[in-house]
């Protein structure tokens, strides 16, 4: 039984078909990759499975949960966690504030606890700090714990990011292009750090990436999808060189210019 | 937005000045305060014949000083007699303001250091919560013995507390979290209604709500229930704003909360059971400062302790980037209703001390002026800020005041000044900055 | 209570929507451009007002009134309107200039409270510079009443119908053919864009705000020949009614609108006989104070089912905190 499954999932905007026939699944400790040009539906599907948008047809079934249906924030509760392309931080927040802030589900003083100052709140909330230390010096950005995250510089605002992801405890992560932007040196850094994680806590994977010097390094199993379609599946190898691929990629045609 | 780094001076009157202040806590200025006052009492009526002033500066002398402008004023547009000689008055009056209150604030405050820092470490040996009240009743007392002078203080003070209270509700929402929310004067004014109800129907014989239920010597007692009855009747129609207003995301709240004001208005003008438009007079006197300073403080420590707790932090994540927030398991809609809701309740209590203040309620009380009043007081403060909300409400009505001889100029002055802050400083004078009340109450540790 | 009766508030409506079209007009075309609300602009449809009462008493001592004139009433109606429209544009300029155009790059909410700051700064100086008593507008044309099958309409009542469906092509002439237009409708569409690609922000957007000014002006002039009493609160309550209406036809959207204003003037004074029918068929006494109240709840109904308003597009655009 893997982890994430999906099951023939397909959506459609208003008459474009963004994903159609999707099928996925997920083991426990299993990174898997997925390719393919811009415009191929690759945060769609990231969109589709966490819940921001309502598939049209199919299932996704995690942890023999099904998932459709459930909005996002219930499905990172469940555990998957996810990182966005575009980072998403909040700007006007400290570092320590934006892990603490993904610990929100697994708070339990309530409201009143937070209008009153109970001792159950002070207790949670001490624990919530000293859990997110943790996690800043596991990503090594605890020196910056204080300062508001807009001042960091990139590589460790991607690793604020990664850290407050982590911090739910997820069983599957989804990385929505992790290493986008980045030197060639704050790339290894990062699948260094992406390795990490993955063999501290058992995780599965769920990679979208560009970079195939990454998808080399991290994946198992890669897909590649093109105008919303799984083309080829299967070890990085295999996908990349896959003529299908490359004419999805490059084209047929020579470009003039 | 630009709170990160102030450049550092090293020079300039100014800086000196808050270098020779710097190791003063607010223990020291509040003994420095008690000292003026108390000074006040003794000496101001003296001062003020000596010094010639028609009358003790009630303002800090800053009424005086506006007197004698707007004097100037309607001597040029109008061309009404002015007297010369009260030019005078000016400096006067600032003499007074530095003898009475500059002068010893700064002796004492400076002179107190040692004793005021040491008294503070050893208040924060308990909970903070001791460290707190003391302080706080020791601001009590100033304000207690400043207001004692004149009904003319009294009433400024507990008005300015109360609107300390509604802008620092209506922060939650239009700061923490971001929304533009006009429904405001609306929640003020339920609050107000319902707690009067409460109190005028059961306790008091009315022409409009009828002879009084009970009839008790303690019945002030209840006041407390009132305004929570209040306060809970303005969250529960907050409620027909945030179910619709939180399924949707951009600047949809604005819209149906401004409709939901006007519908509020509208609402009291016709209901002849509360009195139309000539609304419900007879309150008790039951707001005393004492009652006032008590619920502010205590609704500022909910509303910090809120917003400083990894709930109410929601807020600022659901305001920066929603899908992100959601993403990080945060349950946005509830906590947007949950402060929307919160924010209404604080607005309703406001409402309600504000009906037994001035002992009457009326609809007109609750118009888009009051709106304009209360956003000016939140964005001149400061968004997202508790400092904010408060320098905001006491310095928007400290104006208001100072200029009221100016009469019809008042409305220029303070637009321009609000403009001139949203200009240079769009989100306010002191925005994002966070209220630790352990580092307000504690000492000042200077090496 | 008959047909007649009916068509009497109707007509009524027409007119009292066309306002409110005018007015939500400058809201909405500010909104499609810089997606903020010009608070305002209801002050600026009282300075247009005011600024129609100068001009036609201007007028008339010039080319005399009465039996001197020189000029019949309608020339100098449309003078009047035309020379105000002009004059109430740099009132627009000037408020983008001095309000907004600082603040562009400033969360959205600190914008709306210049505008709003604005607003109060017009009506204080009206009431400094006139002394805050209403002044009478002068009525130029004479006011003749057509009997229509038993309903009787006058002639100001169609006048300020067409002229406000007029100067309401005449706009979407304006948006859809011509090369400014093209420039605010692509300024709409992404205003951050656009300009890289030569577009003059600050231009187009001052020119947004002198169009919409132009436009309350006419519709202030309008409503002093409907209603001749203005007093210096009049863009107080009716400015934000209008902005309601603005928000009911979907922000940003021009027919909406239009649209919107006639469907707010509709509800409003239609109101007034639908509570006197219920009363008469249930025998209740609800009294006709009770308009606002349910004009607004209807509205508010309106906007729970359709939130973007009717011909709204779904933005999500958050405060630029």
């Amino acid at each position: 039984m893997p982890l994430l499954h999906v099951t023939d999932m397909s959506h459609n905007f208003g008459g474009l078909q963004a994903v159609s026939g999707y099928n996925l699944s997920l083991d426990p400790g299993q990174i898997t990759g997925l390719i393919g040009p811009n415009g191929a539906g690759k945060t769609t599907i990231f969109n589709l499975i966490t819940g921001i948008y309502r598939p049209t047809q199919g299932s996704v079934e995690f942890d023999g949960e099904e998932l459709v249906g459930k909005k996002p924030n219930e499905t990172a509760s469940m555990g998957l966690a996810r990182t966005f392309q575009e980072m998403k931080l909040w700007r006007h927040m400290t570092v320590l504030e934006h892990i603490k802030m993904a610990r929100y589900s697994k708070l339990s003083y309530g409201l009143w606890g937070a209008f009153l100052d109970t001792p159950k709140r002070r207790l949670e909330e001490r624990q919530t700090t000293d859990l997110a230390m943790e996690y800043l010096k596991m990503f090594a950005v605890d020196q910056f714990a204080d300062q508001l995250v807009v001042n960091l510089p990139y590589g460790a605002q991607r690793r604020v990011e990664m850290a407050r992801a982590m911090v739910i405890e997820p069983k599957v992560l989804l990385l929505d292009e992790p290493t986008v932007g980045m030197t060639p040196d704050e790339m290894m850094a990062m699948i260094e750090v992406v390795r990490k994680a993955h063999e501290r806590f058992n995780l599965a994977i769920f990679l979208i990436e560009h970079r195939l010097r990454v998808v080399h390094e991290l994946c198992q199993h890669v897909q590649a999808l093109v105008f919303g379609q799984v083309l080829v599946e299967g070890t990085p190898t295999e996908v990349q060189n896959h003529p299908k691929v490359i004419e999805a990629y490059i084209g047929q045609q020579e470009v003039e210019f | 937005m630009d709170e990160t780094l102030a450049p550092k001076q090293t020079g300039g009157i100014f800086y000196r000045v808050g270098l020779f202040f710097k190791p003063v806590p607010l223990l020291g200025y509040l003994i420095g305060f008690l000292v003026c006052v108390l000074w006040e009492q003794l000496a101001g009526e003296g001062l003020s014949s000596l010094l010639g002033l028609p009358k003790m500066p009630i303002l800090f002398g800053l009424l005086t000083i506006f007197k004698v402008l707007a004097g100037i004023v309607n001597f040029l547009i109008k061309g009404d007699a002015f007297h010369w000689a009260r030019l005078v008055e000016i400096p006067m009056a600032l003499v007074y303001l530095t003898v009475i209150y500059l002068v010893p604030l700064a002796l004492v405050a400076r002179a107190a250091v040692k004793p005021a820092n040491a008294m503070a470490r050893y208040l924060q040996k308990f909970p903070l919560i001791i460290t707190a009240l003391v302080q706080l009743g020791l601001m009590y007392a100033v304000l207690h013995v400043w207001a004692e002078v004149s009904d003319y203080r009294l009433i400024f003070l507990k008005l300015t507390l109360i609107a300390v209270l509604f802008t620092l509700s209506l922060n939650i929402i239009n700061g923490y979290m971001g929304e533009f929310s006009c429904s405001h004067p609306g929640f003020m004014a339920i609050g107000a209604y319902m707690s009067s109800l409460f109190t005028v129907g059961l306790f008091a014989s009315d022409k409009v709500l009828g002879d009084a239920v009970f009839n008790f010597s303690a019945a002030y007692l209840t006041f407390p229930l009132a305004l929570i009855f209040g306060g809970l009747m303005a969250s529960l129609c907050a409620l027909i704003i945030a179910i619709p207003s939180f399924k949707t995301r951009g600047d949809y709240l604005a819209i149906i909360s401004l409709a939901f004001l006007f519908i509020v208005k509208s609402f009291f003008e016709n209901m002849q059971a509360l009195g139309g438009s000539r609304g419900i007079s007879g309150q008790p006197d039951w707001a005393t400062l004492p009652v006032i300073f008590i619920t502010m403080a205590f609704g500022i420590w909910t509303i910090n302790n809120f917003v400083t707790s990894t709930m109410g932090k929601a807020l600022n994540a659901v305001r920066d980037d929603e899908s992100a927030a959601e993403a990080m398991t945060v349950d946005t809609r509830k906590t947007k209703m949950a402060a929307f809701l919160f924010g209404a309740f604080w607005a309703g209590v406001s409402g309600g001390l504000l009906a037994h203040v001035l002992r009457y309620v009326n609809p007109a009380m609750f118009s888009v002026q009051k709106l304009a009043e209360v956003l000016a007081m939140v964005y001149f403060g400061g968004l997202n800020s508790v400092y904010g909300s408060i320098v905001g409400a006491v310095s928007i009505s400290l104006l208001g005041e100072a200029l009221r001889p100016l009469e019809i100029f008042k409305w220029i002055v303070i637009p321009l000044l609000l403009i001139l802050v949203m200009i240079y400083r769009p989100t306010g004078l002191i925005a994002f900055k966070e209220f630790n009340a352990r580092q307000v109450f504690g000492p000042k540790e200077v090496d | 209570m008959t047909v007649n009766f009916l068509m009497q508030n109707l007509i009524n409506a027409l007119q009292w929507g066309s306002f409110y079209a005018l007015i939500a007009l400058g809201y909405s075309m500010v909104y499609s451009i810089l997606m903020l609300f010009n608070f305002a602009h209801g002050d600026i449809f009282m300075v247009g007002a005011y600024i129609g009462l100068g001009v036609s008493l201007g007028l008339l001592s010039l080319f005399g009134s009465g039996a001197a004139a020189v000029l019949p009433g309608w020339v100098v109606l449309v003078l009047t309107i035309l020379i105000s429209m002009f004059l109430t544009a740099f009132v627009g300029i000037i408020v983008e200039r001095v309000g907004y155009r600082p603040l562009r790059e400033a969360p959205r909410a600190s914008a709306a409270i210049t505008g709003l700051m604005i607003g109060i700064i017009l009506e204080t100086a009206n009431i400094l510079f006139l002394g805050g008593s209403r002044l009478k507008f002068p009525q130029l044309i004479e006011s003749v009443t057509y009997n229509i099958g038993g309903v009787y309409v006058t002639n100001k009542k169609i006048m300020i119908v067409l002229v406000s469906i007029g100067l309401m092509l005449a706009l979407h002439q304006l948006i859809t053919r011509t090369k400014w237009g093209m420039a605010m409708r692509a300024m709409a569409y992404d205003y951050v864009v656009v300009p890289l690609v030569g577009v003059p922000m600050n231009t187009i957007a001052a020119m947004t705000f002198a169009i919409g000014s132009a436009l309350a002006a006419a519709a202030g002039i309008l409503f002093g020949l409907a209603y001749p009493v203005l007093d210096p609160y009049m863009g107080v309550s009716f400015g934000w009614k209008a902005f309601v209406a603005a928000i009911l036809g979907g922000r940003g959207s021009i027919m909406g609108a239009c649209i919107a204003g006639f469907m707010l003037g509709f509800i409003e004074i239609m109101t007034v006989p639908a509570i006197q029918i219920m009363n008469r068929l249930f025998s209740l006494n609800i009294g006709s104070n009770f308009r606002d109240l349910i004009a607004y709840s209807i509205v508010l109904l309106i906007l729970i089912f359709r939130p973007h308003g009717l011909f709204g597009q779904a933005y999500s655009a958050k405060l630029r905190l």
